[in-house]
């Protein structure tokens, strides 16, 4: 059977099903493991509009590198502190922001290559049909992340709009670090996106 | 839940086939065109980052009641007509897949949502909120009732109204299947020209945008029926000789 066919988002998805869901430090009542850190930056469409009302949404592993999937060989030791996956909406200025932690960096086992810490990150809009996938390295320079999914983008400029950007001057709540990601899902600067 | 590193190489993800799927660029719909990324999409391998996902979803987000038509059990009605929607969420193998998330959304019988975005002058129902959470059994099905959403004008368009639908958003086993879709009603009128639903070339990836009507059940309660079953992405790997 053909897989059923995607469908954009639309302008009206509900404020209730965001609410919450940006904050990913905590589960069940416990505190996530590992540096707490802001995820957020700015997504624009051509001419470096700001999209508002985007949805936005993320998983990635915990600070050990463990996914909280029963397919992941350590799953039982996933910290039951962090569930994984959040969602935000982006504003006026097309930002979005996310209160998560560092995501550790996993082992390879069997035929699954060790990865370099990272997040996945797909985003849904108006005028997107179907959603728009990429991934979230942190790191100060390309050349330092050894991950088979960043090698994938032939371009060394893509390549370090992958990364998300300490920002040196600020922090978040808490003194929390914070990351600055920018996402252009088309222009001169345009965010890699993948094969989906 | 127990680990079972085994299934993440079973399981195969094929890219989407473009005929089965909306166009990325759709003629009248300016934003396709200003939105999509101009570059190639890249190929990249499938890991485990890419092969897990969210799972046990109700763990985190709330479900709502079955029904929807009643913001609570003793508030009157939402006005409309009432529904009731089944049907099933598979793989492509047509394999159930238990306990998946889905969210549905919808605008009420006048067509309005309740939504800071939404400028149509249409009334709001007090007795209805147009949103759902719910989880599929060990048998990957899903049922709630609601009344039938009215159609809409698209805000920055002269002649577009949007025909009777209803959103769905499903969290499936990876982060490969996670899915969002709108279903539309049979025998609309607005369905033949609706800019979104006729931008499938394959007639029948069309038709399963559209819910099928199913015989309604004579009773003390009635409503009108209606199924959509969802296939998802993700099959079982054909086993390599190598």
């Amino acid at each position: 059977m053909i897989p059923s066919p995607y469908c954009t988002i639309g302008p009206f998805f509900p404020g209730e099903f965001v609410a919450g869901c940006q904050d990913l430090t905590s589960f069940q009542g416990k505190q996530a493991r590992g540096q707490h850190i802001v995820l957020t930056g700015r997504v624009v469409e051509e001419g470096n509009r700001p999209i508002l009302n985007a949805i936005v949404e993320i998983w990635q592993p915990d600070a050990q590198g463990v996914f909280r999937h029963p397919l992941d060989p350590h799953f039982m030791d996933a910290d039951p502190g962090f569930f994984g996956w959040g969602r935000a909406r982006t504003d006026a200025a097309g930002r979005y922001s996310f209160q998560t932690v560092m995501p550790g960096s996993s082992n390879g086992y069997g035929n699954h290559p060790p990865r370099s810490p990272h997040v996945n990150l797909m985003l849904l809009a108006i005028g997107l049909t179907r959603r728009l996938v990429t991934t979230v390295f942190f790191a100060e320079t390309p050349e330092s992340v050894r991950d088979p999914v960043l090698d994938c983008v032939p371009d060394p400029a893509g390549r370090s709009r992958m990364l998300a950007r300490r920002e040196s001057d600020r922090n978040g709540a808490g003194g929390v670090p914070v990351y600055r990601f920018d996402i252009v899902t088309r222009g001169d600067s345009e965010t890699p996106f993948f094969i989906d | 839940m127990k680990p079972n590193p085994a299934d993440t190489s079973e399981v195969e993800y094929a890219p989407y086939r473009e005929d089965t799927q909306l166009a990325r660029y759709i003629k009248n719909y300016p934003r396709s065109f200003t939105r999509n990324p101009s570059q190639p999409l890249i190929q990249r391998p499938l890991t485990l980052s890419e092969l897990t996902g969210p799972v046990a979803l109700d763990q985190r987000l709330g479900i709502s009641a079955q029904d929807i038509a009643h913001v609570s059990p003793a508030s009157p009605r939402a006005i409309g007509q009432y529904i009731e929607v089944t049907g099933s969420v598979t793989d492509e193998d047509g394999a159930p897949l238990a306990g998946s998330m889905i969210e549905i959304w919808q605008a009420n019988s006048a067509g309005k949502y309740i939504h800071e975005m939404d400028r149509h002058e249409a009334p709001i129902d007090p007795n209805f909120t147009g949103l759902g959470r719910f989880v599929t059994d060990a048998e990957g099905r899903y049922k709630f009732r609601s009344i039938k959403p009215g159609a809409y004008p698209v805000t920055e368009s002269d002649w577009w109204w949007r025909p009777p639908h209803i959103h769905f958003s499903i969290f499936g086993p990876s982060w490969m299947n996670r899915f969002i879709t709108q279903i539309f009603f049979p025998g609309e009128p607005l369905n033949e020209t609706d800019l979104l639903l006729n931008a499938v070339q394959n007639p029948e990836a069309r038709d399963r945008l559209i819910f099928e009507t199913t015989p309604t059940v004579v009773g003390a309660v009635n409503f009108l029926t209606f199924r959509r079953d969802f296939v998802l992405r993700g099959k079982k790997r054909t086993p390599q000789l190598d």
